[in-house]
């Protein structure tokens, strides 16, 4: 076993550089999740003034993905579309991009067109990102090209992640000197762990 | 003490301290890792949830003493429904209250009416994989409210811990940096890997919506 530590640390190092960025990406929105009452009295969303202003033929006669998506083409706004809101008189849906936020209403008679737009920031970006795929509206995720690259992207992490921990696992089985110490480690984390489990889930 | 002799013995519990909060964090990584598959993976067969749900309504008898508060009525209800959890959505009337109560896996959905002393509980349960699901996003926090608090005590102790583990990847990111610093000679492609990582992670965060 010990012939494989060398090439072990040469990927565990190298991976856990290369995935350093996103986990900290992660981790920082699990502060910004958790607190978000905090943040928002510290670096509050940015509303932007309103735009009105009108399309002229908007196809109707589609799915309301292809409807969106040709909306947003004319308004030259990019994003992820997150959800379609669609009834006989309006269309209205959020395009998200990490950290910005763009409302579009659309009256269907007179195809008058109503923008609002969040700044969200840094911080709350990271919190999209977190969220992202996700599972809600699977059937349109990844209508923009950065939410295909983000989907393998979050995945790709995980699974590196997965891997650091384990390859983690054996680097420290070959330190003699970190051997009691490292147990202790594992021990009382499995302790705490399933305790917290065993409480939360009744 | 010498900077030198200093920087040496920082830099040496630097790589303990990320070998041993590694190894304290590693079940807490699995089980946010592969929950946060589930949740973008909804489609996987093996981890179907909703489908396999369990629903129960039950007839509920609850007796509410006259000139109780609101938290009082809750208390009392819950004493008396022997449930715990986390309350959202209480709608209360001068007649009447709404609510529900859940923990990860379990949600019930209460009405109860002060005058008849009588009400309805619906309760859903989930499979073990919509409780792992529900376990990764279990914070407490309200959508409509960033600014109220969780109100169940296990909700404020998962939240932490939920906070503890993202404060120990921190370390663990910034402590590799360190590592890989002092060993870079040897490792001149962490460079490289480093900057692409920054890079990548960079444009999704800042650059894409300039």
């Amino acid at each position: 076993m010990k012939k494989y530590y060398p090439p072990v640390r040469t990927l565990h190092l190298y991976i856990g550089l290369f995935v350093s960025p996103f986990v900290l990406i992660f981790s920082v929105s699990v502060l910004v999740l958790n607190h978000a009452g905090y943040l928002n009295s510290v670096m509050p969303v940015k509303v932007l003034p309103v735009i009105k202003t009108h399309l002229d033929k908007i196809p109707y006669d589609t799915s309301d993905l292809q409807t969106a998506k040709a909306i947003i083409q004319k308004l030259e706004i990019k994003g992820e579309i997150d959800f379609i809101s669609q009834n006989d008189d309006h269309i209205s849906f959020p395009v998200t991009l990490p950290g910005e936020i763009t409302k579009i209403e659309v009256n269907k008679h007179t195809n008058d067109v109503l923008i609002t737009r969040d700044e969200d920031g840094v911080f709350r970006a990271t919190n999209y990102l977190h969220k992202m795929p996700g599972p809600h509206n699977t059937t349109i995720r990844g209508n923009a090209t950065f939410m295909k690259i983000w989907r393998v992207l979050a995945d790709t992490v995980v699974y590196l992640l997965l891997f650091l921990s384990a390859s983690g696992i054996f680097l420290w089985y070959f330190l003699k000197a970190e051997r009691k110490l490292g147990w202790l480690a594992i021990i009382s984390g499995a302790i705490i762990f399933t305790g917290l489990l065993l409480f939360i889930l009744g | 003490m010498t900077y030198q002799t200093l920087i040496k013995k920082l830099t040496y519990s630097n790589r303990r301290l990320h070998i041993h909060i590694g190894l304290f964090l590693v079940l807490f990584i699995w089980l946010f890792s592969f929950s946060g598959l589930l949740l973008n993976h909804g489609n996987w067969k093996f981890a179907s949830f909703w489908d396999e749900r369990k629903e129960k309504t039950t007839e509920i008898v609850v007796s509410i003493p006259a000139g109780l508060d609101s938290i009082q009525i809750m208390k009392t209800i819950f004493s008396q429904l022997k449930i715990a959890g986390e309350v959202n959505n209480v709608k209360m009337t001068t007649d009447s209250v709404d609510f529900s109560v859940a923990y990860p896996g379990h949600v019930s959905n209460i009405h109860a009416d002060f005058k008849t002393g009588t009400g309805i509980q619906k309760e859903l349960s989930y499979n073990v994989w919509g409780k792992l699901r529900t376990l990764h996003t279990f914070n407490g926090a309200n959508r409509g409210n960033a600014d109220v608090e969780p109100n169940w005590l296990l909700t404020r102790v998962w939240r932490f811990s939920m906070d503890a583990i993202a404060v120990g990847l921190i370390f663990l990111s910034v402590s590799s940096w360190i590592m890989w610093y002092k060993i870079r000679q040897n490792y001149p492609w962490g460079y490289l890997v480093l900057i692409v990582g920054f890079a990548l992670a960079g444009w999704f965060v800042i650059l894409l919506k300039l």
